[in-house]
């Protein structure tokens, strides 16, 4: 059946990537930037994304759909930047030491995602997006209130003046790419964090292994069909909840080196922000929310921040108001999230009324005979 | 059995990564050492600060310091090398030392005064904690801004990256 | 005798079950507030005057909600869309020159259409994807703010009072509704008794369109709503167009959120246009799910009983928490509840909901 898909079937499948690719044709030589200096940025966000993205693939697999719980990951990442940045370990240590300290609190988060994703089938997606605003201010809590006042915060450059409370932004400056500029080859004025990139290269082959495993084939045997997957003997919920927590924690790492390359938190913003762009790139490159891809995730890395970069100032030059291109960044984003909803919503109708059609058929003939 | 050795395992796992993170708060753990040229005196004993003072970090020259100045240099973990390039008279010859300092772990900011080092004192006189002033803009309330767009009407990633 | 007890027990239990563990922490922590308010020296009379104008400002907004969970769309969560019709009713009446109380009037005329407009397009992509309602509204809200963020600084407005005035073009983000239509409705039968303040005006027009709403369910097409929501197949098989009355439901939450959000204009006003509609069906949503809603039913006693205690915790917990522990943790605590009840309704199971 596959080798039957006609062009137009395949532009259908590829619609986004390929609306991507025309905007990026148009802003490009209208925002006037130099291939060298576009080149280097993309590098860099390649670097700085592709670990956080491919944290969403796996729940994906599971058949939960886009993970936005992914901002719990992120949230935990954050908690232990911060812990680490005023207990003033720095470098490679201080990113070691905050994953570590994350991944139990990304363990945490996700445990309660996956029970509540459990308990909401059918609408995972809503509900997670949902328990990613919920946990937002249960951050908050902790992060505005409880830090400085129960949870020790020594130095003032991190606590707020009142005395408990984390700051609008906490420097990173300690471990600022430390990571990135460990082995760091410079090609014709382009930056290659090579550390980074080999770190994201054995995340790719790790999530390829885990494919092959017991619980990768059962995540498979979940997303495609439940009541077959339970009546195998797959323990459903298990499963789901697994997945999650992987996602989760891979979240909280990806955060980590996505804020070391920024060399800032923004306590109370970088999380909530990051969910959407994450998806909406993985999206852009490809993915569909029940199939996704290691070359979705770098394919839609290079075409979204192509976009990402280059639409502000394609913008003030079109209009001379550098806002607009602001806005347009952000609605292409939550347009590209609404279309691939829309489609794999259709996709599944089209799908279950082809199943119905069939079952009628059969029972005409039935009848017939 | 094979319970009881699956919850060796998890438990060995954890103390291997407890014993990472102890490991990586006590290399990773960072200060600033600030290096002080000042005359002063102590128990009666007077010191003076050399006309001029380098100071070299991993070849780097990361202060020069002449009387009453002060430099400073960051360091990772507790012990920190450093190497000073002494001219005592203005014009006069020169000389170089390689010093190894360990840092107190608990210490985030150590000033090590050069002077008193070199008058030969015992370290309780020339080394000192490092206490900072807040800065004015750090004793400024802040009013905490949760919005999720709170970076877009100022510029966000982009600009930041 | 021992049997009573039990029986008394069991519907005790079955009305704690049916009110749920959320809601009647919600209650009890409102009437809290309220019990505590007097002794830790917030003014009673006031803050009751707040919750009621707050419910007024707020009503026809959660009352959005109604048709679409009665239709068997879920909560609407593209709220901002008809809210978004709503800003470019009251943006084009003071453009056009419209003043005083007459600019509220022509502010719902001119939004209508594009409430009209939207609302349809909105219920034909619904239908287009039954099942998946929720999330695609949500991001159908978002597109649609994101795109009007655009549109506000592009659109060819002249009026002074809400253009930027060094560039001269592009709308203002907060718009003041002085000498348009602010406390338009709430003005009119004003009743003052010392402190306490009951706009009667805006609450008469709640009182119209809830009325409105009711009377509307109980016709013949309203009927059909209702059972196009409960049970589509049996609807269908009654002979009643699903898509048509999934489509009448959406224009109407579209519509309803349009006059909602020039309701809540003259109460605040100011016109917050840009990033503001962003959140403004989430307090909606978690308004009418507090007051005894599901994901597939709600009434107007939902409604009316939800808005009080919503806006009741956010106007009281910023004052209590602040005279009690000089801490305003209000904020906190807002999204905590507001989302988790939301969390809470999607995790019950429900009839419609799929397996």
């Amino acid at each position: 059946m596959t080798e039957k898909k006609g062009l137009g079937a395949l532009i259908r499948q590829n619609s986004v990537s390929l609306m991507f690719v025309v905007i990026c044709i148009i802003c490009i030589p209208i925002s006037g930037l130099s291939p060298s200096y576009l080149i280097n940025e993309i590098v860099t966000r390649m670097g700085r994304n592709a670990f956080l993205i491919l944290s969403l693939l796996i729940p994906i697999m599971a058949g939960m759909g886009l993970n936005f719980g992914m901002t719990l990951g992120a949230m935990a990442g954050e908690i232990g930047l911060i812990l680490v940045s005023d207990w003033q370990i720095v470098g490679i240590p201080g990113m070691v030491l905050a994953m570590i300290i994350s991944v139990p609190i990304s363990v945490l988060f996700g445990l309660f995602c996956g029970k509540i994703l459990n308990m909401a089938k059918g609408r995972e997606m809503i509900t997670s997006y949902i328990i990613s605003y919920f946990m937002n201010g249960a951050y908050q809590l902790v992060v505005l209130y409880l830090m400085g006042s129960i949870i020790p915060i020594k130095h003032s450059s991190i606590k707020l003046p009142r005395g408990y409370g984390v700051r609008n932004t906490v420097s990173l400056l300690s471990m600022r790419q430390k990571l990135d500029n460990l082995v760091a080859i410079r090609f014709w004025g382009i930056k290659i964090p090579v550390v980074t990139f080999i770190i994201i290269f054995l995340m790719c082959l790790v999530i390829v292994w885990f494919r092959k495993t017991k619980l990768g084939q059962d995540m498979r045997a979940v997303g495609q069909d439940m009541a077959v997957a339970r009546d195998s003997g797959i323990n459903v919920e298990r499963t789901r909840i697994i997945s999650i927590v992987i996602s989760t924690v891979l979240a909280g790492i990806g955060m980590i080196i996505y804020l070391q390359n920024m060399g800032n938190i923004a306590t109370y913003s970088s999380h909530s922000q990051i969910g959407m762009f994450c998806i909406a790139a993985l999206l852009v490159g490809g993915a569909s929310v029940e199939k996704a891809s290691i070359g979705n995730v770098f394919l839609g890395i290079a075409l979204f921040h192509t976009m990402f970069i280059v639409a502000p100032k394609a913008g003030a030059v079109i209009t001379g108001d550098s806002m607009i291109g602001e806005y347009f960044r952000v609605f292409v984003s939550y347009a590209v999230i609404t279309i691939a909803l829309i489609m794999y919503e259709t996709n599944k109708r089209r799908a279950k009324s082809a199943v119905g059609a069939e079952l009628e058929k059969a029972q005409l003939e039935e009848e017939s005979r | 059995m094979k319970s009881g050795n699956r919850i060796l395992f998890r438990l060995g796992a954890i103390a291997v990564i407890i014993a990472i993170a102890v490991c990586m708060a006590v290399i990773g753990r960072g200060h600033t050492i600030y290096f002080d040229s000042k005359s002063g005196e102590y128990n009666g004993q007077a010191y003076t600060a050399p006309y001029k003072t380098e100071v070299y970090v991993k070849d780097e020259r990361v202060a020069k310091l002449y009387d009453g100045e002060r430099g400073m240099a960051s360091t990772m973990g507790q012990t920190f090398h450093y190497s000073l390039e002494i001219t005592p008279e203005k014009g006069g010859d020169s000389y170089t030392k390689d010093v190894t300092f360990k840092v107190p772990y608990n210490l985030d900011g150590v000033v090590i005064n050069i002077a008193a080092m070199e008058a030969g004192l015992p370290e309780e006189a020339y080394i000192s904690e490092f206490v900072p002033v807040p800065s004015a803009a750090e004793l400024e309330d802040e009013e905490v801004v949760t919005d999720e767009f709170a970076g877009l009407t100022e510029g966000d990633e982009a600009e930041a990256g | 005798m021992e049997e009573n007890v039990k029986k008394e027990k069991g519907k005790f239990r079955q009305m704690l079950d049916d009110f749920g563990l959320p809601r009647l922490i919600i209650t009890g922590f409102l009437i809290l507030l309220l019990v505590v308010a007097p002794f830790v020296g917030a003014d009673l009379p006031t803050q009751i005057s707040n919750i009621i104008s707050r419910f007024s400002w707020n009503g026809v907004l959660v009352l959005a909600m109604v048709p679409m969970v009665h239709s068997g769309c879920g909560l609407n969560f593209g709220l901002p869309l008809g809210i978004i019709s709503g800003l470019l009713g009251a943006t084009l009446s003071i453009e056009l020159g419209f003043t005083g109380g007459f600019s509220f009037f022509m502010a719902a005329v001119l939004a209508t259409p594009f409430a009209l407009v939207f609302g349809t397009v909105y219920g034909w992509l619904l239908n287009k994807i039954k099942g998946g309602e929720m999330m695609i509204a949500t991001y159908v809200g978002f597109s649609s703010v994101s795109l009007m963020c655009m549109m506000w600084l592009i659109l060819p407005y002249h009026s002074p009072n809400m253009v930027w005035g060094m560039a001269g073009k592009g709308l203002r983000t907060t718009i003041s509704l002085e000498g348009y239509y602010t406390q338009a409705l709430a003005k009119i039968l004003q009743i003052r008794i010392g402190k306490l303040v009951i706009p009667t005006g805006a609450l008469l027009f709640f009182a119209l369109l809830a009325f409105l709403m009711w009377a509307f369910l109980h016709t013949k097409t309203g009927t059909a709503m209702t059972a196009v929501g409960s049970n589509p197949t049996f609807a269908r098989a009654a002979g009643i167009n699903v898509d048509k009355i999934r489509l009448l439901s959406v224009v109407m939450s579209t519509w309803l959120a349009a006059i909602g959000i020039l309701v809540y204009e003259q109460g605040f006003g100011f016109v917050q246009l840009y990033m503001a509609p962003f959140y403004m069906a989430l307090p909606a949503v978690s308004a009418i799910l507090i007051g005894g809603a599901s994901v597939n039913k709600a009434s107007i006693t939902n409604v009316i009983i939800g808005t009080i205690l919503f806006q009741g915790i956010v106007t009281m917990t910023p004052t209590v928490m602040n005279n009690m522990i000089h801490t305003d943790m209000s904020e906190v605590i807002r999204i905590i509840a507001s989302n988790g009840m939301i969390l809470y309704a999607l995790t019950r199971r429900t009839e419609g909901a799929k397996k």
